[in-house]
Formats: structure tokens, sequence, C-alpha cells
């Protein structure tokens, strides 16, 4: 085997081309931090913060969207129980109302039956004096006729009406 | 060319500096792999947006986290800082012996590039286990488990950076010294099936390396590819294993 000048052996040692290997590589350290190391983590470091801040958007969005449902559900509700406040105390007018037109309605007609008895009452009672009135006459006559002399009816007029009340009495 | 004339050597001397200093394959190989590597980092993340649109961001993503998840999950999450240093060291070990898919010599296949490497490894195990236990404390553990195993336990220290250097450079180097043999040994094995052939054939045959196109691809294919990416791998493991047993509070 021959070695040239030009060549090293196949197995040497040798103390700069040792620190030249590290060397090397602690140049490389550096580079990939730069290049790739460095750069590649801020981007990632920035996605991350990018997407925190969407979360946490996103999280207030449906805090607020969340609130305003609460909102508009019991505005809802409020406008629902004043709905039915409203029938309420309409149907209860209705009803007070309907109630009163009842009550007006049954004194109206008492008072008319009570007019109508009234009436009936005179009405009676008015046939019955004219009916005694004329019995009276027609009595006296008659009595006149058998005593062929005037009876004076104011005289005897108590007498004829006690006579026909008698008569009514009896009837 | 017969059998005989087969020589393996190291890594051409390039350049020679005042102080004894030469710059060989193995340094310019070494930077020229760094720079590739810089160029594809500087290329990968060159336009990167919180909002990725480019299939390069996403492989540059993706190469970051599996760095990050290679490290902290064999070491641990406080070893963050130490992602780096570990990608590098793949790297730069990968496609050190990758190089030779190209024809040139791998910076790996040089002793003094893995010694350098494992010696590394062997100032951070030493350092961390220093820095956990204490000088006292370090210098105790190596008269354990009695003073007599002192020098075992020295040797032993030493024994896992040697390792490591040489477990590299073997692998790499004789996946070298392989691929030669088997070309010359295939290059012979034409001129002996073709050279007989009369007149030009003969000519053409001896020179037309017809032989030499399917077994030495395949070779390639474990000693290089295989052996290399495995290599680089075994390296950063045993590196991460170490440090990380050597930092922990309770050995």
């Amino acid at each position: 085997m021959i070695t040239m000048a030009g060549t090293l052996d196949f197995l040497s040692i040798n103390v700069w081309h040792i620190l030249m290997a590290i060397g090397n590589l602690l140049i490389l350290v550096l580079i990939l931090k730069k290049f790739l190391f460095k750069p590649v983590q801020n981007i990632i470091k920035q996605r991350e913060e990018e997407i925190g801040k969407a979360y946490s958007d996103a999280g207030e969005a449906l805090e607020a969207a969340n609130a305003e449902k609460e909102l508009y559900l019991k505005k809802l509700d409020d406008a629902k129980s004043e709905a039915d406040s409203l029938i309420k105390t309409a149907s209860d007018r209705a009803k007070a109302e309907s109630a009163e037109i009842i009550s007006d309605a049954k004194a109206e007609a008492e008072r008319r039956r009570k007019n109508a008895d009234e009436d009936i009452e005179l009405a009676k009672k008015k046939a019955a004096d004219e009916m005694r009135d004329s019995i009276s006459e027609m009595v006296i006559s008659l009595a006149e006729k058998v005593v062929e002399k005037e009876i004076d009816p104011k005289a005897h007029q108590s007498l004829i009406d006690e006579a026909i009340d008698s008569l009514g009495e009896d009837s | 060319m017969s059998l005989m004339e087969i020589e393996v050597t190291g890594a051409k001397i390039l350049f020679e500096l005042p102080f004894g200093i030469t710059i060989t394959e193995t340094q310019v190989n070494m930077w020229i792999v760094m720079i590739a590597i810089a160029a594809v980092c500087i290329w990968l993340t060159h336009d990167l947006k919180v909002r990725p649109t480019s299939k390069r961001q996403i492989v540059a993503e993706f190469l970051v986290k599996t760095a990050e998840n290679f490290v902290t999950g064999n070491m641990g999450l406080r070893w963050k800082w130490f992602v780096p240093y570990i990608a590098a060291l793949f790297s730069l070990a990968m496609f050190s012996s990758l190089i030779s898919l190209l024809g040139m010599f791998a910076p790996t296949g040089d002793l003094n590039t893995t010694l350098g490497w494992a010696i590394m490894t062997f100032v951070l195990i030493t350092f961390y286990k220093i820095k956990t236990n204490g000088p006292f404390g370090y210098a105790k553990s190596l008269t354990e488990p009695i003073f007599i195993m002192t020098p075992m336990n020295i040797l032993g220290e030493f024994a896992t950076p040697v390792s490591m250097a040489f477990r590299m450079f073997g692998n790499i180097a004789s996946g070298t010294v392989v691929s030669a043999l088997v070309y010359a040994a295939l290059a012979a094995l034409n001129n002996a099936v073709f050279g007989w052939l009369p007149g030009i054939l003969g000519e053409m045959g001896e020179k037309l390396p017809i032989l030499q196109l399917g077994l030495p691809a395949i070779l390639s294919l474990y000693f290089d590819v295989f052996s290399g990416v495995l290599q680089a791998f075994i390296f950063c493991m045993l590196t991460m294993l170490y440090i990380a047993s050597a930092a922990e509070t309770d050995s």
C-alpha cells in the first residue's frame, strides 16, 4: 500500500482537523438557529398568538351573543306577560260590562214589569170604580122607578157604595 | 487495473496553511455540506407566513417540529435549547455520509471528524456530570463501587467518545473500502469476461464498465444511504441519552 504525499493515511489523527470538525459543527448550530429554528419558531409563536386572539374574540362574541339572546328572551317573556295581562284586563272588563248590561237589563225589565203591574192595578181599580158608578146609577134609577121618587144620590151615596162593596166582596 | 493496485487512503490534502494546518477533502466537503444545508434553510424559511401558503413552509415547520419532538421526547422538555445542536449534528453527519453518493469523499469517513464530534459529546457529558454532582461528587463517582475500580472507571469515561467516534467512522469508511474492493473486483471480472473478445470488441469490453453497473449501486444504497442515516441517528441518540442521564439529579 503506497501513501501518496497528497493524502492522509486511512487512519490518521490531526488535532487541527478535530478542532475544525468541532468548529464546523458549532457553526452549523448557529446557521440552523438563525436560518431555520428562529424564523420557524417565531412564525409558530405568532400563529399561536393569532389563534389565541381568534379564540378569545370568538369567546367574547359568543358571550355577547348569549347576553343579547338572554335580553331578547327576557323581552319576549315581558311581551308575552304584557299581552296576557292585556287580554286578561280586556276580558275582565268585557265580563264586567256584560254583567252590568245584564243587570241593567234585568232592572229595566223589573221596572217595566212593575209599571205594567201598577197599570193593571190602576186599570182594574178604574174599571171597578166605573163599574161601581154605573151599578150605583143603575141601582138608583131602578130604585127611583120602584119608589117613583127621586132619590138624592148624594144622600144615599154612602149607603149604595156599601151595598156594592159587599156585593163585590161576595162575588 | 489489477487487484494488487487497490489503495485505501484517507482524504486528499488540498491546501497547506501555516502552522502545519492542512485543508483536506474532509473540510472542503463538510463546508459544501454546510453551505448546502444553510442554503436549503434560507430557501425554506425565506417567505414565512402566519397562515402558510407554501409547501416550503410546511416542510420547514415539519423539520423544526420533528427535531423538537426528537430531542424533547428523548431528553425532556427542559432540553429544548439543545434542539439546534442535535439538529446540526444529525444533518451534518447524515449529509456528510450521503455526499459519497455524489462520488465525493465522505467527511464522516475521516476519523478526525467523528472524533471531534464525539469529543464534543464527551465534554458535554462530563460538564453535566460535574454540574449535577459537583466536582467532588463526580470524582467520588469514579471511585465507586470500590477505590480499586478508579482506573477502570476513568477508562470507561473515555471509552464512550472513542466508541462513538469509531462506530461512525468504521461504518462509513468500511463502506468506502468495501465499495472500492467490489468495484475493483468487478472491473477485473469485466476484463476477464469481455477482454478476450477479438479486436475492437475486446478493447471496448475492457473499457466499458458493464459489470460495474448493478452491484455497486446496491452496495452504495446500503453503505452510503442506509448506513449513513442510521449512524447519524445512532450518534445523535447516544449523545442525547448520555447527556440527559449525566444531567439527571438522581444518578
